[in-house]
C-alpha cells in the first residue's frame, strides 16, 4: 500500500485537522455521487476506497495502533450494485451487461424485446448514457418516466441527467457561468486567450 | 480543428499562464522542427489542449528559453521537446490535413480553391505524421468517412453524427497507457462537444446555404438553445468528472481553467453569436 500520508496529499507532521480536511476534500472529489452511471465510475470506486484506508491507516497509527477504528467518520459503504426489482430475466441479462460494459451485447439484447415498457426505455437510456449519447438518453429517460412516474429509479436517472453543476468541482470553480452577471461575462469573453502566433 | 477550446485568461494564475504559452511556443517549434515552415501557422488552441493532456503528468514544467520563429529577435520560454509534444505535434498535422482535406470537398470548385492549395502545401508533412502514427490517422480517415456518410443521408440523429467526431477524437488518445481509460473519455466529449459547437455555430450559415446541419436536423431550422445547450453542459460535466479522476501534475490547473471555465464561455459566445468576433481576437498581453 502507498504511504497514507502521500495518499491524501499531506506531510507527515500534519495536525488532525489538516488530515481530516485533506480527507473530507478527496471524498468530497471523489463520492460515488459524483459519478453515477459514469463509465469511470469504477475508478472513483477505487480511489475513494483507497483514501478511506489511507485515513483509517493514520487515525490507527496516531491513536496508538490499538484503537479499532468502527467508522472513520468516513464516506463508504456505497455499492454500484442495487437491488432492481428487473421486470423480466431479459432485463436483468441486459442490467448484467451494462454494468459488465458489453453495450453491444446489452442493446442486441434489448431490441429483441418486442414490448416496449418503461423499463426498456430506461435501460435504453442507461446505454445511450454509457456510450455518450446523451441526448438519446435524456429522451428515453423522459419516455420512462413518461411510461412509469412513480417509478424512483428511472426519475432519480432523469434527475441526474438534469442537474447541471452536482458533480464536484475545485474551490474557486464553484461559480457557473451561469452565476456571473451581464457585465462579468462580457468582461471575460474578452478575456479568452486570443489566437495569432506566439 | 476549430480553435474552441480556450483557457479564461483573467482566472489564470501567472504561472499557469506562463505554462500555457510556453506549450504553445513549444509546441510551435516541435511542429517547425518536425515538419518544416509551413506546419506551425495552423497551429491553435486545441492542439494547445491535447498537448497538456497527453503530458506525462509526474513531468515538472521546466522551460527552456528558445528562439521564436515569427520573431527571431527575441528569446521566449518554451517547453522542451517530450514524448508528449511530439505525439501532439504529429496528431495536429494529421488532424490539420484532413480537415483541410474536409473543407476542400464541402466548399466547392471555386469556394475550397484555398483549402486545396494548403492542404497541397501540407500533404509532405502529413505524409510523414500519418507514417508515424498509423494508427490515429486510420482512425481519423474511418471517422471522417462515417460522417460524410452521416451527412449525405441527412442524419436526424444529433447522437449518431456527434459520435463519428467524438471518436476521432478520442482515437487521440495512446492506448494500452494506464491513463487511457481517463482520457479516452475526456477526449471523447470534448470531440462531441466540439461538434455540436460547430453546428450550432453554422446553423445560420448552413440554412442559407441548404447544408445539412445536425442541429437542425434534430431540432428544426431555428434550433432549440435550450435543449441543445443542456446536452453540450451535459459533455462539459463528464470531461470534468474524467480531469477529476485522471492525473495531470502540475498541468490540472489550466484544464480545470479550460474545461470550467474557458468552454463554457465559448459555448455562451457561440450561442449568442458573439464566437464569429472572439474567435479573431489576436491578444496575447493585458491589452483588450
Amino acid at each position: 500500500m502507498r504511504d497514507p500520508y502521500s495518499v491524501l496529499g499531506v506531510s507527515q507532521n500534519a495536525s488532525d485537522d489538516e488530515v481530516k480536511k485533506a480527507y473530507r476534500e478527496l471524498a468530497r472529489k471523489y463520492h460515488p455521487d459524483n459519478y453515477q452511471n459514469n463509465p469511470l465510475a469504477d475508478l472513483a470506486e477505487e480511489k475513494m476506497k483507497e483514501i478511506n484506508e489511507a485515513y483509517e491507516a493514520i487515525t490507527k497509527q496516531r491513536s496508538g495502533g490499538g484503537y479499532q477504528q468502527q467508522s472513520s467518520g468516513g464516506y463508504g459503504g456505497y455499492t454500484q450494485q442495487r437491488s432492481y426489482s428487473a421486470g423480466s430475466p431479459t432485463y436483468a441479462r441486459v442490467r448484467t451487461l451494462i454494468n459488465g460494459g458489453d453495450l453491444a451485447g446489452a442493446e442486441r439484447l434489448l431490441y429483441e424485446v418486442p414490448q416496449k415498457d418503461g423499463e426498456w426505455y430506461f435501460l435504453s437510456g442507461s446505454i445511450a448514457y454509457r456510450k455518450g449519447w446523451l441526448d438519446e438518453a435524456m429522451q428515453n429517460y423522459t419516455r420512462a418516466v413518461q411510461m412509469d412516474p412513480n417509478n424512483m429509479e428511472y426519475r432519480q436517472a432523469l434527475a441526474v441527467m438534469q442537474q447541471r453543476g452536482g458533480g464536484y468541482r475545485p474551490y474557486g470553480y464553484n461559480n457557473t457561468v451561469d452565476g456571473m452577471d451581464c457585465c462579468t461575462t462580457m468582461l471575460c469573453l474578452n478575456c479568452l486567450c486570443g489566437g495569432g502566433h506566439c | 480543428m476549430f480553435g474552441y477550446v480556450r483557457p479564461l485568461r483573467q482566472e489564470l494564475k501567472c504561472r499557469d499562464f506562463d505554462l500555457y504559452r510556453a506549450t504553445y511556443c513549444g509546441l510551435c517549434r516541435c511542429l517547425r522542427r518536425r515538419y518544416g515552415p509551413l506546419a506551425p501557422m495552423f497551429l491553435n488552441f486545441d492542439f494547445i489542449f491535447l498537448t497538456l493532456l497527453l503530458w506525462d503528468p509526474e513531468d515538472e514544467f521546466v522551460p527552456c528559453r528558445g528562439r521564436c520563429h515569427a520573431n527571431p529577435l527575441v528569446k521566449k520560454p518554451m517547453c522542451p521537446d517530450s514524448p508528449a509534444l511530439e505525439l501532439a505535434a504529429d496528431e495536429s498535422v494529421i488532424l490539420t490535413w484532413w480537415k483541410l482535406r474536409d473543407s476542400a470537398r464541402d466548399d466547392g470548385v471555386v469556394g475550397g480553391l484555398p483549402a486545396r492549395v494548403l492542404a497541397a502545401g501540407l500533404y509532405p508533412a502529413y505524409r510523414k505524421a500519418a507514417e508515424r502514427r498509423p494508427d490515429f490517422d486510420g482512425v481519423v480517415r474511418a471517422c471522417l468517412e462515417e460522417l460524410s456518410h452521416l451527412e449525405e443521408a441527412c442524419c436526424p440523429s444529433l447522437d449518431r453524427a456527434a459520435d463519428a467526431f467524438a471518436r476521432l477524437l478520442r482515437g487521440a488518445a495512446p492506448s494500452g497507457d494506464g491513463r487511457s481509460r481517463v482520457l479516452s473519455q475526456l477526449l471523447y466529449h470534448l470531440g462531441r462537444w466540439i461538434y455540436l459547437a460547430d453546428a450550432r455555430d453554422d446553423l445560420e450559415e448552413d440554412r442559407r446555404a441548404g447544408r445539412y446541419n445536425p442541429v437542425s436536423a434534430r431540432y428544426g431550422t431555428q434550433g432549440d438553445d435550450e435543449a441543445l445547450k443542456a446536452t453540450m453542459d451535459q459533455s462539459l460535466d463528464l470531461m470534468g468528472a474524467a480531469l477529476q479522476l485522471g492525473e495531470f501534475g502540475c498541468r490540472t490547473p489550466v484544464l480545470e481553467n479550460i474545461i470550467y471555465l474557458g468552454l463554457p464561455l465559448v459555448q455562451r459566445a457561440v450561442f449568442d453569436g458573439s464566437w464569429a468576433q472572439i474567435k479573431k481576437q489576436k491578444i496575447w498581453s493585458n491589452r483588450q
